[in-house]
């Protein structure tokens, strides 16, 4: 009996090998040659194309595969790349960029000029699908080509040679140089990039890169490999021969990933992480350029009557707030993030100006009583409507309690999946709605132009003149001084005297990162990682 | 019979179409729009709309699909124009089915082991703890029994890998994981109708001629036993050959099952329904085999499936 049980076993573990070995791909990470690092990513969505809808593939890959014409550095410099210098008229509406001669795509052959146009005019067609076409709306006539109401040659942008770029903008935008790190502002080659459907940006042979990696192989839905390019003009300040960038659906896969042995870096994980790798060196904290926080409907009485939009604000303990959410939050009491530098004074933006209001219970109640609500008293249940993130869950719950005790006013609860959220917020069909950015690009206009009265990201019926013409006028002050008073000026009127929105907090990303790996950096943009000058 | 076959070949089409026309308006109830994401602007979402034709009346919409459905041409992927879901589903379909073929072979292989020697096993201890052994298995949930082999076996002992599918070792988690429940369902099954089987006359009188134990297991009794099994493992190897949505997820592999949440959380509409059209063919298909597997092993069940074939004349 024994025998033919093992006999049974036998056949069982033939079979299983059998049907195995015709279904497994070849390890990324096994041939082990040359310094490599493998790196965990959100799940594979979108292309790669620059002109096309970007997602998290593309800028996980952009950050180690492409040069822009220049980016800043940590303290706020200029450090460039694909061009070598520029030039701005005193207006700020024509900007000259001298790209670099000896810089090559990984074939060997010469990025020109045409390169970066040819993202440009596709971006511009509506059927590539960018998320960032808007971006080059600065561009003369580029909002007109996009909506079909003018030809592409009348494009503000100038090739007169191959190595030099000139973008003639249709007002004055003294942000320009921030815009350039953008997808629709970096190069495709010409010879190879021709629509986003083709399916070129995910073939190695077709998808050339500009910068330090390039693409050498890419395994839908599993990962996708980069190896040292060559051909770059800045390749001996590159250690890394190789990036393996794999794909994980949620961050708990990741850390287990990490935990296995199986990545050396795993970012974007959740506070828990946090306690559990306290003191320990795999643990990288590092701060999102990124301000949560709540819109108020001002077409929904009343929150249309800034005492009350003031009372809210002033009976909210943000410090409680974030110790019950999580390790990975801090208070803001501001829309633009609290990390984000101010170029011309290398400190943090919101740091120069005083805070725009203080919380205070007492005089939140006094508010709410001059509006005609003494101790809430006739206040109408309002809806807060919020994701189905653990996070926004647990910050609605505290919201809900403080403001029943503070204020006796009452809030109903009302979370939707992330896609239904978004959608409710752009129809306005809200009472109080949660919201998150994450900055674009290194200026506080990413967040101030947001409540412009004809902003897409106005939700809440924000129309307010001075305000706007506040704002407007930032973005063609030369003077960098005046401008960061005026645009200090549009925060102070929005958060501090108006209160528009409700700030909450500012939120740090959580990361283990291989201690052998050293010359990691952070995007001074986005607070993202990038591993280009990374060795191990 | 075969009158009988292709009467369940139209009701399986006349189900799939109506799947995909209740999935249909389903998926644009769902509020959200698939270009809609952080970043874009709300002129640049109309726009890309209106290329895709999602600007239209619904209904004209719903025809227009139909007729591509018809062609065989499922569409591309929202999120991603360079990919036809005919592709995606080609490259997700085939690791899917490896690991539900894997599974099924373990648990159609231990699963008939445990319940035979559960049956003919003398001693008692061994009988119960086959018994046991199944109970906990089938009342554990897959997502509990996965996380935590990944949290003892990767995490903690690293003795396998956590994500991916890139080596044989991968299989190894998710395979059991997978296989739990429906091993544990056969031992019963094969366990609870051998017994009753082997208490039958024509066992007795095979004892009596002088047959062997095994040889009367093998060539007769389990024959018969198998049946109600059969039954079990059609419904059984469609769930496992359409992807577990959990299993793949915990595992990050890169199956059927992962792109369907991936599809739905990114709002792609195309691909969620390609996937449900695929997922509900596999599944007609598989139940229609198996139906017809029965009834060819056997001979009451394919007098019956004649008789309703010629009641249908």
């Amino acid at each position: 009996m024994r025998k033919k049980l093992t006999a049974v076993l036998l056949a069982l573990t033939l079979l299983c090998t059998g049907i195995l070995s015709g279904c497994v791909t070849a390890d990324p990470s096994a041939d082990g040659e040359g310094k490599e690092i493998t790196v965990a990513i959100s799940s594979d969505t979108g292309t790669m194309d620059p002109a096309g809808a970007i997602a998290l593939t593309y800028l996980a890959y952009s950050v180690s595969a492409l040069d822009e014409l220049l980016t800043y550095d940590e303290n706020g410099d200029i450090e460039y790349r694909a061009a070598e210098s520029y030039e701005v008229n005193d207006d700020s509406t024509v900007w000259t960029f001298h790209l670099r001669e000896d810089a090559l795509w990984s074939d060997g052959s010469p990025v020109t000029s045409a390169d970066f146009l040819n993202t440009i005019t596709r971006a511009l067609d509506p059927a590539s699908g960018s998320g960032y076409a808007n971006y080059l709306f600065p561009i003369e006539n580029a909002e007109a080509i996009y909506n079909g109401e003018a030809d592409m040659d009348t494009l503000g942008v100038e090739t007169p040679d191959d190595h030099t770029l000139i973008f003639h903008l249709a007002e004055p935008c003294v942000y320009f140089l921030d815009l350039l790190r953008l997808p629709v502002y970096t190069p495709s080659c010409s010879e190879h990039a021709d629509s986003v459907d083709s399916g070129w940006d995910r073939d190695p042979e077709t998808s050339l890169a500009n910068g330090p990696f390039r693409l050498a192989e890419y395994v839908p839905e599993q990962y996708f490999v980069l190896e040292k390019n060559e051909y770059y003009w800045n390749a001996d300040e590159i250690n890394l021969d190789t990036i393996t960038y794999r794909f994980f659906d949620d961050t708990q896969s990741m850390a287990n990933a990490y935990e296995a042995g199986e990545v050396d870096v795993a970012t974007s994980l959740s506070s828990t992480v946090m306690e559990a790798y306290e003191g320990a060196e795999d643990l990288f904290v590092t701060d999102q350029i990124a301000t949560r926080y709540i819109y108020m409907n001002l077409n929904v009485e009343p929150l249309n009557d800034v005492r009350v939009r003031e009372a809210i604000n002033l009976a909210i303990n943000r410090e409680e707030l974030c110790q019950i959410v999580g390790s990975d939050t801090e208070p803001t009491y501001n829309l633009v993030a609290k990390y984000m530098k101010d170029k011309t004074t290398g400190e943090y933006f919101v740091d120069e100006a005083e805070q725009p209001f203080e919380e205070n219970v007492e005089r939140a109640r006094e508010l709410l009583a001059e509006a005609g609500y003494p101790n809430g008293e006739g206040f109408p249940e309002l809806t807060y409507n919020y994701p189905t993130l653990e996070m926004d869950s647990d910050t609605a719950q505290v919201i809900q309690e403080q403001l029943k005790e503070n204020l006796n006013i009452t809030i109903n609860l009302e979370a939707q999946e992330l896609q239904a959220n978004y959608s409710t917020r752009y129809a306005g069909d809200f009472d109080l709605c949660r919201m998150n950015w994450t900055a674009d690009f290194a200026d506080p206009y990413t967040y101030l132009s947001m409540l412009l009265s004809n902003s897409t990201y106005n939700c809440s019926g924000i129309n307010d003149s001075e305000y706007d013409s506040i704002v407007n006028a930032s973005s063609s002050e030369a003077d960098s001084v005046k401008r960061s008073e005026l645009l200090h000026q549009a925060e102070q009127l929005a958060v501090g005297e108006q209160f528009y929105i409700i700030p909450l907090y500012a939120m740090k990303s959580v990361n283990l990162v291989n201690p052998d790996i050293t010359g990691i950096r952070q995007i001074p943009a986005s607070g993202a990682l990038e591993y280009r000058y990374a060795d191990i | 019979m075969l009158r009988y076959t292709w009467k369940r070949i139209l009701t399986g089409i006349l189900s799939l179409f109506v799947l995909v026309t209740v999935t249909f308006f389903l998926v644009r109830l769902i509020p959200g729009s698939p270009f809609r994401q952080g970043g874009v602007s709300e002129q640049v979402v109309e726009t890309i709309e209106q290329e895709y034709g999602l600007n239209e009346p619904v209904l004209t919409q719903y025809f227009s699909y139909i007729g591509n459905v018809l062609r065989g041409d499922l569409g591309v992927s929202y999120q991603d124009p360079a990919t036809r879901v005919t592709e995606i589903i080609a490259r997700a379909w085939p690791v899917t089915a490896s690991i539900g073929i894997t599974a099924l072979a373990v648990s159609v292989l231990l699963g008939t082991g445990l319940g035979i020697l559960r049956a003919v096993t003398k001693r008692r201890f061994v009988r119960e703890l086959i018994s046991a052994g199944g109970m906990l298995a089938a009342g554990i949930p897959g997502f509990a029994a996965a996380i935590l082999l990944l949290l003892v076996f990767s995490v903690k002992l690293k003795w396998l890998p956590a994500s991916g599918l890139l080596s044989p070792a991968h299989y190894i988690l998710p395979v059991t994981a997978l296989s739990l429940y429906p091993a544990a369902m056969i031992a019963r099954l094969v366990g609870n109708t051998l017994d009753s089987e082997l208490q039958k006359d024509y066992v007795l009188f095979a004892r009596a001629k002088g047959i062997g134990k095994w040889q009367i297991i093998f060539t007769h009794a389990l024959k018969n036993a198998y049946l109600p099994v059969l039954n079990y493992i059609g419904p059984a190897s469609a769930s496992l050959l359409t992807g577990s949505f959990v299993i793949e997820s915990i595992f990050t592999i890169p199956g059927l099952g992962r792109e369907f949440v991936g599809s739905i959380t990114n709002r792609d509409y195309t691909l969620i329904l390609g996937l449900t059209v695929f997922m509900g063919a596999v599944v007609i298909i598989v139940n229609l085999l198996t139906d017809l597997l029965c009834a060819w092993l056997d001979p009451q069940t394919r007098r019956a499936y004649k008789k309703a074939g010629d009641s249908a004349k």
